[in-house]
């Protein structure tokens, strides 16, 4: 296994001067560094070249201290049943990065999903707007600065009566002014 | 010119009146979960798909970098109903890689169990959703009432019939109850029964027959390229599994075999199933047989001050609907930096499906997808 994972490394270092490799696991992984416009080419040339056909995950990270997204593409070769990350580091800012729906199908949803919930612009994806979400305006809701509570407590409005833990059936009571039901009574705290 | 708009006009008229738009879902029967398909149909033959989802987005993911490392469980195996323990078992084994934590091999071997057991139960939804979308029901009464049995294991282990939470990071809960062995073998030998009863009802079937060959056709060239994985992908004729490819827990220690089929139709995917129902139930024997006896468990800190080393994870199993995974990022702290979600459906429901219904009846779109393993909650997570 070692030697094999020896030969992939002078193979992509060879071919992609800046990629930088981390083989610090016991198994089968190997971690390549590149940057974002070597993306499309060291995918390309695993898929092609070294026999990675089999596209295994694509997730996003958000390093919000760093100013940083982190993209992470798993890819495995079924012949060498090896494992390869390919990382790469965008500007959170001003996160954009190049469409490879054009090697693997299937990445063109995650692509979308990122692009929704990280508010990672793909170049040349070609897909309607609204993945998950509906009619959305808020900021991309995975990213860590994100607060889902907030978001909800402004957005949307408290029920009347729910402002604390009372039994809703008395407000109701208070409200409308109508007794309660002697066969809800026994229910009622 | 003007003569030209006007017949161009009238032939554009005449093609709109041909196809029509038909949405199947989010409510109907004949759908795996909350998702649509809206077809684009000439005839009865569709020219068209597109895969909608939006309708069951819960925020997992966003929810689980708010809990420690251990409170993700009771959210995990919501991901997908149906099958929850590939993946509680690949969370745990993820956070374990991470950590380096050891453990112990009567754990390995009873989670082993919990997969398998998950697996058969799993498969008896599949025989009812498979022949259901064809309208045959009789298969789906006999083996979702044939999985009460595997559910009354997991309730004696576990506490709990459908959701486990009960492999977690160092080992799983709690041991086996004492004849718990004897009760999972007499549980397989009734299966094993079982399933010949089985293949009589759907496999010498004529009509299941003439509605699953040739149907749902996925070409063999192309199918790893399009990301099929599973036992679609073996219904290819494509030898992959990754207990074998990618070994984790005892699999490597366990003999059984990877079933596959050529054809790539519905049928082919069936026959996999079919044969993967008894590799399952030898798993099964072989880990009673082989168990060691010993700890079941590695002790955890305390897990609210429990922190994990800055890094990543990455750990794959192989589930009924195929490879699920989840991937782990930490930044040191007590809580997740990110948990994502990786299944089978987010390929096989979209962009596979859409691929695959082109050219095919509007009939058979209900079998395609329950062949296909579709599960809506692994897409939306």
């Amino acid at each position: 296994m070692d030697e094999l994972k020896t030969k992939i490394i002078e193979r992509i270092k060879a071919n992609f001067q800046d990629a930088t490799e981390n083989n610090s696991f016991n198994y089968n992984r190997l971690d390549f560094n590149v940057n974002k416009t070597t993306v499309p080419s060291i995918l390309f040339y695993l898929k092609d070249e070294m026999g990675f056909k089999h596209l295994s995950h694509i997730t996003c990270v958000d390093w919000l201290e760093e100013g940083e997204l982190e993209l992470i593409f798993i890819v495995w070769s079924p012949v060498d049943k090896i494992k390869v990350f390919v990382r790469t580091r965008l500007d959170r800012e001003n996160p954009v990065m190049d469409n490879i729906d054009m090697i693997w199908r299937q990445a063109h949803t995650y692509e979308r999903e990122f692009r929704e919930m990280f508010g990672i612009q793909f170049t040349g994806l070609e897909a309607p707007q609204d993945f998950l979400l509906e009619d959305w305006d808020g900021p991309p809701p995975m990213r860590r600065d994100f607060h889902t509570e907030e978001y909800a407590s402004e957005t949307f409005f408290e029920r009347p009566g729910r402002e604390d833990a009372g039994d809703v059936r008395e407000e109701i009571i208070k409200r409308s002014g109508e007794e309660i039901p002697d066969f809800a009574k026994k229910y009622s705290r | 010119m003007k003569k030209y708009l006007i017949l161009q006009k009238n032939i554009q008229d005449k093609m709109r009146e041909k196809a029509t738009t038909l949405y199947l879902g989010p409510q109907h029967p004949g759908i795996t979960g909350n998702m649509m398909v809206r077809l684009k149909v000439e005839g009865d033959t569709i020219v068209k798909a597109t895969t909608e989802v939006g309708y069951l987005h819960r925020a997992f993911e966003k929810l689980q970098e708010k809990r420690n490392w251990l409170q993700s469980f009771t959210l995990l195996c919501r991901f997908c109903v149906p099958e929850p323990d590939p993946v509680e078992e690949s969370y745990a084994r993820a956070v374990e890689l991470l950590e380096g934590r050891e453990v112990p091999e009567r754990a390995k071997y009873i989670r082993v169990l919990m997969l398998e057991l998950a697996r058969l139960g799993s498969y008896m939804l599949w025989y009812g959703g498979q022949n259901g979308s064809l309208g045959l029901y009789t298969m789906g009464q006999w083996s979702v009432g044939d999985r009460n049995y595997i559910l009354d294991l997991f309730e004696e282990l576990t506490g709990g019939r459908i959701y486990h939470m009960y492999i977690w990071p160092g080992g799983v809960r709690r041991d086996f109850p004492e004849g718990f062995e004897d009760k999972v073998l007499r549980t397989m030998d009734y299966l094993e029964k079982r399933v010949k009863d089985y293949d009589d009802l759907m496999f010498d079937n004529a009509i299941f027959q003439k509605r699953t060959q040739g149907v749902g056709i996925i070409p063999k060239e192309k199918a790893v390229e399009w990301g099929v994985v599973g036992p679609v992908l073996r219904g290819c004729g494509i030898r992959s599994d990754i207990r074998i490819d990618d070994p984790y827990e005892v699999y490597d220690k366990l003999d059984f075999e990877v079933p596959t089929a050529e054809g790539g139709d519905i049928w082919a995917r069936a026959l996999v199933r079919r044969q993967e129902v008894r590799q399952s139930i030898k798993i099964i024997r072989q880990v009673i047989e082989k168990i060691p006896s010993g700890d079941y468990y590695n002790p955890i800190p305390n897990p609210q001050k429990w922190t994990l080393p800055k890094g990543d994870a990455y750990a794959r199993t192989e589930a009924v609907r195929g490879e699920v995974g989840i991937f782990i990022a930490s930044d040191g702290g007590t809580k997740p930096r990110r948990v994502h979600f990786r299944g089978a459906a987010y390929v096989h429901g979209i962009t596979l499906l859409e691929n695959l219904l082109v050219g095919e009846n509007v009939a058979d779109v209900s079998a395609i997808m329950n062949s296909l393993g579709t599960c809506p909650p692994e897409i939306e997570r």
